[in-house]
């Protein structure tokens, strides 16, 4: 694994008269490496496998190059495996790559580039005008169209010009700097990684870039659609956070807020109208420029809402930004393995941070889980009336403890169902009303380890060793249990079995167990 | 005369180092006798090595040329033989000093250097320390800079040759000598440094690398590729917005000159005459004029704004100024802290700020380097701070360059100086220039007369300070673009450079950028600090096993932080930083003391207990916690909380009286400035006594 801080001056590796490599990295592969020679504004495209069994690795020699606007330093040896990306130069550069990728190539279509660095200009030039409050950004397409690559390179820059930028991430299948189902909002100080992209969240150990410190909400379904109103309330929860935040912060706040959306927010209805949800975001974060990656006719509809039939006071520039010309097809199995990886990464961190998760063995009795309620009946409770989803079938498995049926969140009692899935820890205390707990923020995410009905315990797998005590738990509809266990290279049947039959394991035990996979 | 003794003027550091100073001029040769002589004085006057250092850096800056080796030769010898405090000061500007020797001398010279620098990465041989006489951070700029020359050195000699004849026929005149300022604008703090930028042709050092500035040497630049297609593509498509403005100003005669500069340069680039170096000057320019030209153009104190255009053929006297159409709705921030201009107020009260406009010199020094006699008039044009200067004045100058043509910034100064345009020079002192001592000048007099001189000639800038460096984020002078998608599609090499070359300071291991100026220099060092406490703990493996993932933060904490980068923020950022966070009544246990490098426990100095260092995260430093200095011990900041309570009762006396004997016993020791508690300090002192040594080397 790559360890780029060791070939630092002060750690006296003094290698001699040859720059320094990427510290002790060995070649991953026996492969000999490749070199590749691009010229000026053209880029690199791969994508490569997430198995781990392979590797691949790309290093600049010469020239500058960057990843998503982050640049690479020359010599070290950077770690692409499971990534799909575009190594972009403006002024031309010298590659060598190691190991195996599922497809990679040069290519010289890089106007999306142009406009994206264009993007970033702007946005700057409205950063320099103070009568601005900075700029605050709305990317809006559909899937898989480079939204959050954009953002990537956009908010990048802006740190390398010294800004302070607010990235929103509303994309609840995503994880940023937290596991998927997460809503979470950043103020970046600091550097952008060219591997991990927006870095890790505070760990208790060094970290190779400064750590970022997200605030993190949770949205217990998979579409904004599924429930428009539990998804409203947080992301106006977000918002006032968010806009608090920058009102402390007045470097923040002229450096701007980017949000990004999820692609089903891009989606026009029939008769050319834009999601509801998407305008409650532009009036929730008072956006001042709406960037469109999707179809003309999304923009066309957000044109004609902000910006044609408007004044010149009200009305909101939105731009038709182009998508990346190597745009990688972000299929289901791939989103899937990248929610993975997140959620893996939040509990073992990752090769040059290793993390050790705890295990906390609870009672039943000291537990207040609540799952979200995924019937089309629980709408009514909150103000925004807005429709309820019908496309969801009714979840049919749990035994719900009270006959809370028109309620958003249930209470529920342990359950070896719940084996293999993830649960939010709300800061909310446990007997919080119902949207206390929709909108309190999460403190972290747990994994239901083992529920042992007869002796009355659950054990939790926690990235901390500390007790959360009297908090309100909160799982998630039922799509989070695959990506934690696919995680692990295993089904979750496999581990429950195992400890089924292993009893009463002590953490050592369990730890080896959970550990093991991860490593192989 | 060089083996003056220090003892007969040590009355303070100035006469010191100025002694030594006389001393180095007086060094002609590589004489060992007179370099230990040096390395003596060097040696018992420690106490002074600051003010040596300087003037040793100084000296090595403003060498002739043949006597910059021997020069560095006593540097060596007093790194050597002396070591620490010079090894610290001179290491501190080892790479610029280095370089500023380097680049001015002949390849013969250069190995010399090469093989002396060779050295300083090695132990000295016999000595018992192992370290290198300069530490791998010191070396490693000048180690990578000289691994790029030589790549350079071999790509681009051979062409070199050729173009350099090519570019005063072929490039039109306004190319000649200004490329290298859009490029970098950190660096006009000190206008001798432009000289020093300039593609001298009679020199091999290639141009494309840009100097080293006196504080540190810019690595990680290779020169950027000039891909002619792309070059061609942005000349067209700055053809094609000049005549789009040209269509709304018809009257704009400055533009009009530009599109047809603009029309003949694409002409030759078509016929293919322009390659290498001229090809890389012209694609700076081509850049910076698209800077400038991009729809909205604000005035900025950039160099490539304030830099005359003028047309290629027929000069006209008047020198035109940039269209500065939108008002510039921010200041840039006044940097004061040039040694240039502090100099000038202090002596030269009256003196406008604007002396040199970089690259004034620049337009007129190409002209003069062609060979030809050039007329007063095309000499008022290529340099139009002269335009105040009279005919006489010129045609001197006319007739000094004449007699021998200028090969760099420094001759032409003379010249200049000798036809009595400039009525003295002297290079000043302040700026470590690379300027030799001129020796045809009139008697040296101080900066400030040189200074006064300068600005009776140069008219000041109506835009005030055009020395001063662009605000901090590098960008300020960039364009205002406006939100529209037809604008997106433009290509703007202006915010690359941005992104890239106006921050020249990386850091070669995540490959942040920093930019070059004092600021910027101080960041990068913090970084690089802090890279090396990462590394040193993620290598310790009872520090990196075990870790875990932290709670996420709550929303309030979450608003009230403050975003810092830890990576680059000075200890009071952090502090304040944590302070800020807190926000909280500070208790004696709250308090804590950095760990000195390498420094993981102490004593306390009161109850004489053990002190531990431990990680905070909020700091992301070793810290001891409930740690403070008394008496500039370390000792718990509770044990010192309770010492300062008042005693009871009577029992005070008697303790008080006991230490005060204790204390007498002891000596004199320092005593710290601040009242305190009389009686718990001396307490504190009487059991310091013993174990004072022990904490001190704990």
């Amino acid at each position: 694994m790559s360890l780029p801080g060791l070939s630092l001056p002060g750690l006296g590796l003094q290698l001699s008269a040859t720059p320094v490599l990427g510290g002790s990295a060995a070649p991953p592969a026996e492969q000999s490496p490749r070199r590749e020679d691009l010229p000026p504004r053209s880029e690199w495209r791969f994508e490569t496998s997430s198995s781990s069994s392979s590797s691949y690795h790309a290093r600049v020699l010469s020239g500058h190059a960057e990843l998503f606007g982050v640049e690479l330093a020359v010599n070290q040896l950077y770690d692409l495996s499971g990534t799909k990306g575009a190594i972009f130069t403006w002024q031309g550069c010298q590659l060598e790559f190691m190991g195996d990728a599922e497809s990679e190539y040069a290519a010289e279509e890089t106007e999306y580039a142009v406009e994206w660095l264009s993007l970033h200009g702007m946005l700057e030039t409205f950063r320099d005008e103070p009568a601005n409050d900075g700029p605050r950004v709305l990317v809006v397409g559909s899937d898989s169209t480079g939204k959050s690559s954009l953002i990537r390179s956009v908010i990048a820059r802006a740190v390398s010009s010294g800004r302070t930028p607010t990235v929103v991430n509303l994309d609840p299948r995503q994880g940023l700097l937290a596991p998927p189902s997460s809503l979470t909002a950043v103020t970046l100080g600091s550097q952008m990684e060219v591997e991990n992209g927006f870095g890790i969240s505070p760990i208790s150990g060094p970290t190779v870039t400064p750590m970022k410190t997200p605030l993190v909400y949770h949205y217990p379904y998979h579409s904004p659609t599924d429930k428009p109103d539990v998804y409203k309330a947080i992301v106006t929860r977000l918002a006032l956070s968010t806009t608090s935040r920058l009102e402390e912060d007045l470097k923040a706040k002229q450096s701007g807020i980017i949000l990004d959306t999820p692609g089903v927010l891009g989606v026009t209805d029939g008769k050319g109208n834009i999601n509801e949800i998407l305008h409650h975001l532009v009036s929730e974060f008072s956006i001042n420029v709406i960037v469109s990656m999707g179809p003309e006719r999304l923009t066309n509809a957000l044109s004609k809402r902000y910006s044609v039939a408007k004044g010149a006071d009200e009305a909101i520039p939105v731009l038709r930004v182009a998508k990346p010309g190597g745009l990688a097809e972000r299929n289901e199995p791939y989103l899937k393995q990248s929610r993975a990886r997140y959620t893996r990464s939040y509990f073992f961190g990752s090769a040059k941070e290793s993390l050790s998760p705890h295990s906390h063995s609870i009672a039943f009795d000291n537990l207040v889980i609540y799952r979200a309620n995924t019937t089309s009946t629980g709408s009514g409770t909150t103000s925004y009336g807005a429709d309820a989803d019908d496309d969801y079938d009714p979840s049919s498995d749990n035994t719900t403890m009270s006959g809370t049926s028109t309620a958003t969140f249930d209470k529920v009692a342990p359950s070896v169902a719940m084996m293999g899935s993830l649960i939010a820890i709300k800061f909310c205390p446990t007997n919080s009303d119902e949207d206390a707990i929709r909108d309190s923020a999460v403190m972290g995410f747990v994994y239901v380890a083992d529920v042992d009905e007869a002796r009355k315990k659950v054990r939790f797998l926690a990235p901390h060793p500390q007790s959360w005590g009297n908090r309100a738990l909160m799982q998630a509809s039922s799509v989070e249990e695959v990506y934690f266990a696919s995680s692990l290279g295993r089904p979750a049947w496999q581990y429950r079995r195992q400890y089924d039959t292993g009893g009463d394991c002590d953490v050592e035990s369990l730890l080896a167990g959970w550990i093991v996979p991860v490593d192989e | 005369m060089s083996a003056r003794s220090p003892r007969s003027s040590l009355s303070g550091s100035s006469d010191v180092a100025l002694d030594f100073a006389e001393s180095l001029k007086d060094l002609q040769q590589n004489n060992k006798w007179e370099i230990s002589n040096l390395t003596t004085i060097a040696r018992e006057s420690t106490e002074h090595a600051q003010a040596i250092s300087k003037a040793l850096e100084d000296h090595i800056n403003t060498a002739a040329p043949s006597k910059k080796l021997v020069a560095l030769y006593v540097l060596d010898s007093i790194v050597k033989n002396v070591g620490t405090p010079y090894t610290v000061y001179l290491g501190s500007n080892l790479s610029s000093t280095f370089f500023n020797a380097y680049r001015l001398v002949d390849p013969q010279t250069r190995r010399a250097m090469e093989s002396l620098f060779r050295t300083w990465k090695e132990p000295i041989p016999g000595a018992l320390d192992r370290q290198p006489v300069f530490t791998h951070k010191q070396t490693s700029t000048i180690e990578n800079a000289l691994n790029q020359i030589k790549a350079m050195d071999v790509k681009r000699q051979p062409p070199m040759q050729a173009q350099y004849g090519q570019r005063q026929v072929a490039t039109p005149p306004q190319f000649n000598g200004q490329f290298a300022m859009p490029q970098m604008p950190p660096q006009h703090q000190q206008p001798a440094q432009y000289y020093a930028q300039q593609p001298t042709p009679q020199q091999s050092w290639p141009p494309a690398y840009p100097p080293p500035t006196p504080q540190h040497v810019p690595v990680a630049q290779p020169p950027p590729y000039v891909d002619v297609n792309s070059l061609n593509a942005d000349i067209a498509s700055l053809i094609s917005r000049i005549q789009a403005r040209l269509a709304v100003n018809h009257g704009d005669q400055g533009l009009y000159t530009q599109l047809q500069a603009l029309q003949q340069l694409q002409q030759l680039m078509n016929t293919g005459a322009v390659t290498g170096q001229a090809l890389q000057d012209v694609r700076n320019k081509v850049s910076g004029l698209a800077a400038a030209v991009s729809p909205s153009v604000a005035p900025t104190p950039q160099p490539h704004a304030l830099a005359p255009q003028w047309p290629p053929a027929q000069p006209t006297p008047q020198p035109f100024q940039m269209p500065l159409p939108v008002p510039q709705p921010y200041q840039p921030p006044q940097q004061v802290s040039l040694p240039f201009m502090q100099s000038q107020s202090t002596a030269a009260q009256q003196a406008p700020p604007a002396l040199f406009p970089p690259g004034a010199l620049n337009g007129l020094q190409a002209l003069l380097a062609s060979g030809n006699k050039p007329s007063t008039l095309q000499m008022r044009v290529a340099a139009p701070i002269l335009q105040n200067a009279s005919h006489n004045q010129l045609s001197n100058v006319q007739n000094n360059i004449a007699a021998a043509p200028p090969n760099n910034p420094t001759d032409l100064l003379a010249a200049l100086s000798k036809s009595g345009v400039l009525s003295s020079l002297v290079p000043p002192r302040a700026t470590p220039s690379t300027q030799p001592p001129v020796v045809s000048a009139p008697p040296p007099q101080s900066t400030a007369s040189l200074l006064q001189s300068l600005s009776s000639i140069f008219p000041p800038s109506q835009k005030g300070t055009p020395t001063l460096p662009p605000a901090q984020t590098a960008g300020h002078g960039r364009p205002r673009i406006p939100m529209t998608t037809a604008e997106l599609k433009v290509f703007r090499p202006e915010l690359v450079r941005a992104l890239y070359d106006d921050q020249p300071n990386q850091c070669s291991t995540c490959g942040r950028r920093f930019l070059a100026t004092e600021e910027g220099r101080a960041k990068k060092q913090r970084h690089l600090d802090w890279h090396f406490r990462t590394n040193q703990r993620m290598a310790d493996p009872a520090i990196s096993r075990g870790q875990h993932r932290q709670w996420f933060v709550d929303e309030f904490e979450w608003i009230t932080l403050p975003e810092f980068d830890p990576s680059t923020a000075s200890a009071t950022d952090t502090v304040n930083g944590a302070a800020a966070q807190k926000k909280r009544q500070k208790g004696p246990q709250d308090q804590f003391i950095r760990a000195p490098a390498g420094v993981t426990r102490f004593t306390c100095s009161i109850c004489q207990e053990e002190m531990k260092s431990s990680y905070s995260d909020e700091l992301q430093d070793w810290v001891f916690m409930n740690a403070t200095y008394y008496n500039g011990k370390p000792a718990h900041a509770t044990c010192v909380e309770e010492m300062k309570r008042p005693f009871g009762g009577a029992g005070g006396s008697g303790v008080g009286a006991l230490a005060a004997a204790l204390s007498g016993a002891v000596g004199q020791r320092q005593r710290s400035s601040t009242p305190e508690s009389a009686l718990g300090k001396r307490k504190a002192e009487s059991i310091l006594a013993g174990h004072g040594s022990k904490v001190r080397n704990g």
